[in-house]
């Protein structure tokens, strides 16, 4: 029987050389045939050793170690490691994938270790269809950086670019292809069309009044119809009043 | 509030009427006690029409006209009083059935009490207007208050709920685990840096206020935390000139962004890159960069929070004179620039 080979993948180098020592305590036998750090160089040490283990860590730049570990699945055993992203990886409890948590203890890194052991002698083969659990566990690790709305603006200013916050805009003014960005400090152009970011901003806080204006609602602070039905608006901030159409004037009609 | 009766409402128009009406109701009373005109159907009438037609051709002329100016206004009203004193009484005349005689003693009569009356019941509204007014601005200065209150009681809030990054806080304490057994002297380091770092970070464990200077230490603390975690990948500088680290500072203003272009900007880069600190004093303002060569913006990426955390701050904290700017920097990278105030000394 060959002996067993793996691979250490982690960013940071001292992590590297504390899972090296612990793993030269515990299972004197392993080979660690190569150490990357980044998903990118993972790939190219796997490719080149074919490792029986891979130890990844998940949060790394470039490639993700979830990424790394769907490329090279059914081509060896995956423990990922981890500080904090217990509940992406709890999709692999009771998995054939194993987890670590930072910093890894000796009792649970030997647990991991009868395990592998077990699966090796048993001459299992590591499992090559785990690509749902692993794009469910990358769902919820990038969940909450999906992009949405815009949140921020980048506008020409002097000859450097600035980045607005949308929050801090108090409305939109179209101007040809452009878009005139008007906030407490001053104007800006976007190059955008009002049409285009219309659909990119959140309705419930932006408003658009007229063909041409988009109101942030937040920054509204009077509302007045004259008698002839125009709609005028004051916003906060601005000195000026911006008119509302009438194809628009039904977003006031309840107030 | 210039466009207080520039933009009359239906409202407005709704009421108007009513009270006019029951003024002429009143009027039509009174000159039937007094024994004046036909009696009471007449008298009801016409005082009716003239008071609508009064009415009508005031709001008609502010309307118009839209006059700022309170004497532009009182012209205004007068005249739609004397033209609406004209014109219904000869509409009430002919409702009435009596005699249209423009030279007859009894309209002379009508056109003084038109006049006396009109002159009262605008003077009347002008007053309940002028009223509202005020009573309108007093509740948005309130409603202005109320909600600055409440985003300066939020914003606090979250200022001391703000958590310790647990990737920051589980990853350094992996490497001092490590360290212990590799190095000892330099894990001893870590640990020490990871206690100032928490010193400050801790809301309980910090002071309302601290110097430049002090902060400075502790983001150069927490810099070296990472230098330990990303070895080559990062290098930092800061250069902050002796005579600004003893100005007094909020905490936890500038380390948001130091936190900001490590997480999002240098840590996810695969070749790493540079931290650039610099502070400067500009007339009467203070001015911080923190200048990073790292990924750079990123739409979609989770960098707001940390970002409009600090600008909620500077916002409750300075009201419109401090300032958090984002600019892109060349050739890649953030760059963020504080500006606040400094109480001259």
């Amino acid at each position: 029987m060959t002996q067993t080979k793996a691979v250490i993948v982690d960013d940071e180098n001292q992590l590297r050389v504390h899972l090296k020592s612990l793993l030269l305590e515990l299972w004197p036998d392993l080979i660690i045939c190569g150490e990357a750090r980044n998903g990118q160089e993972a790939l190219e040490l796997i490719e080149k050793h074919r490792p029986d283990i891979a130890f990844l860590d998940i949060r790394m730049p470039g490639l993700s170690g979830m990424e790394v570990a769907k490329r090279i699945m059914g081509s060896c055993w995956v423990v990922f490691i981890t500080a904090y992203d217990k509940y992406a990886v709890e999709a692999f409890e009771n998995e054939a994938i194993d987890y670590l948590l930072k910093p890894i203890t000796h009792k649970r890194l030997e647990k991991a270790i009868t395990r592998l052991q077990k699966q090796i002698a048993a001459s299992i083969r590591p499992p090559s269809d785990m690509s749902e659990i692993i794009e469910q566990a990358i769902a919820r690790l990038y969940k909450k950086e999906k992009p949405g709305y815009l949140r921020w603006l980048k506008t020409q200013h002097g000859d450097g670019i600035r980045l607005v916050p949308v929050d801090e805009v108090c409305y939109f003014k179209a101007s040809d292809k452009y878009t005139l960005v008007l906030t407490k400090e001053g104007e800006s152009l976007i190059k955008k069309a009002i049409k285009e970011l219309a659909d990119e901003l959140d309705p419930n806080q932006f408003w658009r009044i007229h063909r041409g204006t988009i109101v942030n609602a937040h920054y509204i602070t009077k509302v007045s119809r004259s008698l002839t039905g125009r709609g005028v608006v004051k916003l906060k901030d601005r000195p000026e009043l911006l008119a509302v159409s009438r194809s628009y004037i039904h977003i006031f009609k309840q107030m | 509030m210039k466009n207080g009766l520039v933009n009359i409402t239906r409202r407005h128009v709704f009421r108007s009427l009513s009270y006019t009406v029951l003024f002429d109701t009143f009027i039509a009373l009174v000159l039937t006690g007094i024994k004046f005109g036909g009696g009471f159907v007449d008298n009801f009438i016409i005082s009716q029409c003239i008071g609508i037609s009064i009415c009508s051709f005031a709001l008609t002329g502010l309307y118009l006209f839209r006059p700022v100016k309170p004497f532009f206004m009182l012209v205004v009203v007068m005249i739609a009083i004397i033209i609406g004193t004209v014109v219904g009484w000869i509409i009430g005349s002919i409702a009435a059935g009596l005699p249209i005689s423009l030279f007859e003693q009894r309209f002379i009569a009508v056109m003084i009490l038109g006049i006396m009356f009109g002159s009262i019941i605008s003077y009347f509204f002008s007053y309940r207007e002028r009223i509202s007014q005020s009573e309108a601005l007093i509740q948005e200065e309130r409603i202005k208050r109320l909600a600055n209150e409440k985003e300066m009681a939020e914003t606090n809030l979250r200022f001391l709920q703000a958590q310790i990054e647990p990737h920051f806080l589980f990853n350094t304490l992996s490497n001092i685990l490590s360290l212990l057994d590799a190095d000892l002297e330099r894990g001893k380091s870590m640990l020490t840096d990871f206690i100032h770092y928490l010193r400050t970070a801790i809301p309980k464990t910090r002071g309302e206020t601290t110097t430049i200077g002090q902060e400075m230490e502790m983001i150069q603390a927490y810099l070296n935390i990472f230098k330990v975690r990303m070895g080559d990948r990062l290098g930092y500088r800061l250069d902050i000139p002796d005579t600004i680290k003893v100005y007094p500072f909020p905490p936890m203003l500038i380390q948001p962004l130091v936190e900001n272009a490590i997480r999002h900007g240098l840590e996810p880069k695969i070749e790493g890159g540079e931290l650039f600190i610099r502070g400067e004093k500009k007339g009467d303002m203070i001015r911080l960069e923190i200048i990073d060569t790292g990924m750079g913006f990123n739409e979609g990426e989770d960098t707001g929070v940390g970002l409009s955390n600090v600008r909620e701050r500077l916002q409750s904290l300075y009201g419109g004179k401090g300032r958090l700017i984002l600019e892109e920097n060349r050739p890649s990278g953030l760059k963020a620039i504080i500006e606040v105030p400094h109480d001259a000394d």
